[in-house]
């Protein structure tokens, strides 16, 4: 049984390594393999899980079994919102085929157990759609048969003006929750269940409309199963080990990349009758040429301490077959879990990525967004993520840190003030680099498989060895299947302890910049010259192509002789995508294919 | 909804009108004491969290609490607009305002999606039908029983409201404090002005139960302030507090010259002189940081005190000693008394 197990992920590996050439029909054939593969691990299990009710009720394997998981699974309703999603998704898969007893048992459940709504952007999508869809399938019932005390009409309106709202400000000015590889599928499912079972064509079609949207963000930073850039949140697991996020089972799934998943968020996914469009599957997969993608998305909402509710969020990643560079701007963007600028390449595993960071946390940063007591909030949010305060941490954000990109170029200042949580900031060297050298210019030169990349400390530095990162896997909760379990290469921990701080990152390709000798060469004639006094940290610097970059902490970038305004971004710019702000419009392009989102006419234009 | 003509009060305000029920009634009987509970230690939302919201306890039983209501809302504040069989029921919450017209036996949440992280609310003593929240979105008012809510951010420097409080004394005059600072409007939330505290991130304020003039205010970072006329002027009272950080105020109802006050780390303070001078009552009280303090009207000398993860406690000698009163490792958001 175990061989045919590994003669079927190697198959499916493999049919996860098409390239963007498969023609349609291709494509879809692979890709039902793949939706096959996802529910194999469900269809026969005996778990009052909701995922193993849905697939059960969708493929017609043993009814009656999976009418007794649902009666067990709900003799104790929780979860919220991530109750919500899950228990109407398998409800719509087999209402009719159910028993009445069945039948009667969910209804009850959506009277008796209140979920609380959640306070931020995923929660509201998973409450509101599966509200919604919940409220159709009971259309007339009065407020004393719902946990809420609202009727059936009260429920499908407010939660149908929730989604709209929602749908306007992200194709307006952004999600507050962007490109996150974590939460990805809080959005992708909500959006699915609404494309498959929403009664209300308006709804249908947008969430139709929304799926597009989400996988094509999420396809223009794509490389190899990866999500790219800087993200609004990511669990500590993921974002040194980039295959083992919940994203990437979404990449396999639609993109037919990565690895083989069979992770319960691709369930209610797999089973939809949503298929990405032609155009979305080329934008994900070719990566013949090298491009820069720009967005604008927008900070989650500021409750208190900025005078701005939803602050833009600039964020630009260069992309090739080999590697993908990207950063947001830098300064508290989202609380806890940001991940301002990384590399991701495609060489090795589990560890895949390079990236830095001033480990920070404090009230303040999580008064912004979340409304309880400021003092006693540290405590509150550690008692569930372990690795907020804790100096050894791999995510956040800080307001003491600040980037400039420029393609595949990237400059990144500190200036900490003294006394802050931590007077450190840390670099992330994998173990399995191929090269990992200090080299006397003061570059360090590191080669994972055809991506090269420097990095040029603006101080002095010290190397920690941590041969093995699952001891703070274990305290990041919440995502536990993407937890590493065997023991690891490790990596090498780049620290420095000074306060005025930064340093200038080149990433090229085999394919840009001839052999790792030859680049490592080119490398020592470039060296930064930087003024690390503290209030006036900036540092000038000529790339590997001639272009001169100057940028003074904390937002002062030229480029060329020539200011940088971040504040010109569109919502989308790239090869691929393009959207002004404010327009409610995505158009898609990829060579002669043309999709068209139009949200102001609830349309699609190919 | 109908309109109510019962006595009105809330947790935020209306000790005054508590204090004249316990004078008038104090026969040796006991209150409803409500703990409003936002969660436990290790929440997480979408876990399989403890049961949390409003716990009472029935008069006459000090040792069991009831749950009343939805369970995992993450409940913020508690207010009662009718006291009868069918008690009009209020819950400041995160999924928004909750409402009861049938003594807490169904709930309705009365707000929309806009309506969300309702941190205090306030019964209108003067008016049953008028309801005022403050969100981390500012303030918002009903005037017909929740039906339907209507912001009132005009004036406020800052959006961010923890505290909102209807004068007792005086109709249209409402306080409210956050992020910006202390607020008074005149006119029932249409516009709100600062009043003379120049400190930002003013946690709470309170209002004296039979001197309309004197107002109390905790803060974020410093400290106590009293103003002796309805707010235009301050000043800190800084006599034997020793911190900076204050969540909740009360006042004794039958003698408003006793005051309660905690914070963060603090302990609980007790001052016999209006608020001129404190001093710690500590004596068995097991956890620091207090979140809510409430005096029982029928017997000043009951008072109970909600801990931020710590329970409720309670001290049947005016503050002299305490004892754990339940919901251990409950973050007490605050504590109301029904005589």
């Amino acid at each position: 049984m175990k061989t045919l197990q590994c003669v079927l992920l190697i198959c499916l590996a493999a049919s996860g390594a098409i390239s963007q050439d498969l023609t349609r029909g291709e494509y879809l054939r692979q890709y039902e393999e793949r939706a096959a593969y996802v529910g194999s691990r469900f269809d026969t299990a005996m778990s009052a899980s909701y995922y193993t009710i849905a697939v059960r009720y969708a493929r017609g394997s043993g009814i009656a079994i999976a009418d007794s998981l649902f009666q067990v699974a709900l003799q104790e309703p929780r979860g919220d919102m991530f109750w919500m999603f899950p228990v109407i998704g398998a409800y719509l898969h087999g209402k009719e085929k159910m028993s009445a007893e069945t039948r009667a048992t969910v209804r009850n459940a959506w009277k008796t157990y209140a979920p609380y709504r959640g306070d931020t952007e995923n929660h509201w999508a998973m409450y509101y759609a599966s509200l919604f869809l919940a409220a159709e399938q009971w259309p007339d019932l009065p407020g004393t048969e719902w946990f809420n005390g609202k009727s059936s009409e009260e429920n499908r309106e407010e939660a149908k003006e929730y989604l709209i709202h929602w749908m306007d400000i992200t194709t307006s000015i952004g999600q507050g929750e962007f490109d996150s590889p974590d939460y990805f599928a809080e959005y992708a499912i909500s959006m699915g269940l609404l494309h498959d079972f929403a009664r209300d064509a308006e709804m249908t079609k947008r969430g139709t409309m929304m799926m597009d949207y989400l996988l094509a963000d999420f396809a223009a930073e794509h490389l190899d199963g990866q999500y790219l850039g800087g993200f609004s949140r990511i669990y500590q697991p993921a974002v040194y080990m980039p295959l083992r996020s919940v994203a990437s089972g979404f990449a396999y799934l639609y993109f037919g990349t990565g690895t083989p998943s069979q992770t319960g968020w691709l369930v209610l996914p797999a089973l939809s009758t949503y298929r990405i469009p032609e155009i979305i599957y080329k934008i994900a997969t070719d990566r013949s040429e090298r491009y820069l993608h720009k967005e604008r998305k927008r900070v989650r909402n500021v409750i208190r301490f900025g005078p701005e509710k939803n602050p833009p969020v600039y964020k630009q990643t260069y992309v090739t077959k080999d590697y993908g560079i990207g950063s947001l701007q830098g300064g508290i963007l989202q609380p806890i879990q940001q991940h301002t600028w990384g590399i991701r390449y495609t060489y090795g595993s589990p560890y895949t990525t390079i990236f830095g960071l001033h480990p920070y946390w404090s009230s303040e940063e999580l008064g912004m967004f979340f409304p309880e007591e400021l003092k006693p909030l540290i405590a509150d949010v550690v008692a569930s993520k372990g690795t907020y305060n804790n100096p050894e941490k791999w995510t956040g954000g800080s307001p003491f840190e600040r980037t400039f990109q420029h393609r595949n170029t990237l400059l990144v200042l500190y200036d900490i003030e003294p006394g802050t949580t931590t007077e450190h900031i840390d670099g992330f060297f994998p173990m399995n680099l191929e090269e990992r050298v200090v080299d006397e210019s003061g570059w360090i030169l590191c080669k994972a498989g055809d991506t090269y990349v420097g990095w040029y400390p603006l101080q002095p530095y010290e190397w920690i060895e941590e041969p093995e990162r699952s001891g703070q896997s274990k305290n990041t909760i919440g995502r536990p299947e993407t937890i590493a379990t065997e023991k690891d290469e490790g990596a090498w921990r780049l620290r420095s302890h000074f306060l005025q701080n930064g340093y200038v990152i080149e990433v090229r390709s085999q394919e840009e910049g001839g052999s790792f000798q030859n680049f490592s060469t080119a490398l020592r004639s470039h060296l930064p010259e930087a003024d690390l006094r503290p209030g006036s940290v900036s540092v000038r610097y000529t790339s590997l192509e001639g272009d001169e970059l100057v940028f003074a902490f904390p937002q002062q970038r030229r480029l060329n002789g020539k200011e940088v305004d971040y504040g010109d971004f569109d919502l989308f710019d790239g090869p691929f995508l393009s959207a002004e702000v404010g327009s409610r419009k995505l158009t898609m392009r990829y060579r002669g294919l043309r999709r068209v989102l139009d949200f102001t006419t609830l349309t699609i234009d190919e | 909804m109908k309109r109510i003509r019962h006595s009105l009060f809330s947790l935020a305000g209306l000790v005054g009108l508590l204090a004249l029920l316990g004078a008038q009634t104090a026969t040796g009987q006991q209150s409803t004491v409500y703990a409003v509970v936002v969660s436990t230690k290790m929440f997480v939302v979408g876990a399989a969290n403890p049961q949390t919201g409003i716990f009472y306890q029935p008069s006459g039983n000090d040792t069991i609490w009831s749950h009343t209501g939805p369970t995992t809302i993450r409940a913020f504040d508690f207010g009662i607009a009718s006291v009868s069989e069918n008690a009009i029921m209020y819950i400041a919450s995160g999924n928004g305002v909750h409402r009861s017209t049938d003594g807490g036996k169904t709930w309705k949440i009365t707000t929309g999606w806009e309506i969300t992280e309702v941190l205090s609310l306030c019964t209108d003593p003067h008016d049953a039908e008028t309801v005022y929240i403050a969100t981390a979105y500012g303030i918002f008012k009903t005037v017909d029983g929740g039906d339907s809510w209507q912001e009132m951010n005009a004036g406020l420097d800052r959006t961010f409201t923890s505290c909102v409080l209807a004068d007792r004394f005086t109709p249209g005059v409402v306080y409210c404090s956050g992020e910006g600072g202390a607020y008074i409007s005149r006119n029932g939330g249409l516009t709100w002005s600062r009043m003379g505290l120049s400190v930002g991130n003013v946690r709470v304020v309170n209002q004296h139960p039979r001197d309309p003039q004197l107002l109390v205010a905790g803060t974020e970072t410093n400290g106590i302030y009293l103003s002796t006329n309805g707010g235009r002027w301050w000043e800190k009272s800084e006599a034997g507090v020793d911190h900076e950080t204050f969540y909740a105020i009360a006042f004794d109802p039958n003698n408003p010259d006793i005051l309660y006050a905690g914070g963060y780390v603090t302990g609980v303070y007790k001052s016999v002189d209006r608020g001129e001078s404190w001093k710690r009552m500590n004596s068995g009280l097991d956890f620091p940081t207090i979140h809510a303090l409430a005096v029982d009207p029928r017997n000043s000398k009951t008072v109970y005190a909600g801990g931020y993860w710590g329970g409720v406690f309670r001290s049947d000698d005016g503050a002299a000693s305490w004892q754990g009163a339940g919901l251990p490792e409950g973050q007490v958001w605050n504590i109301f008394i029904q005589p």
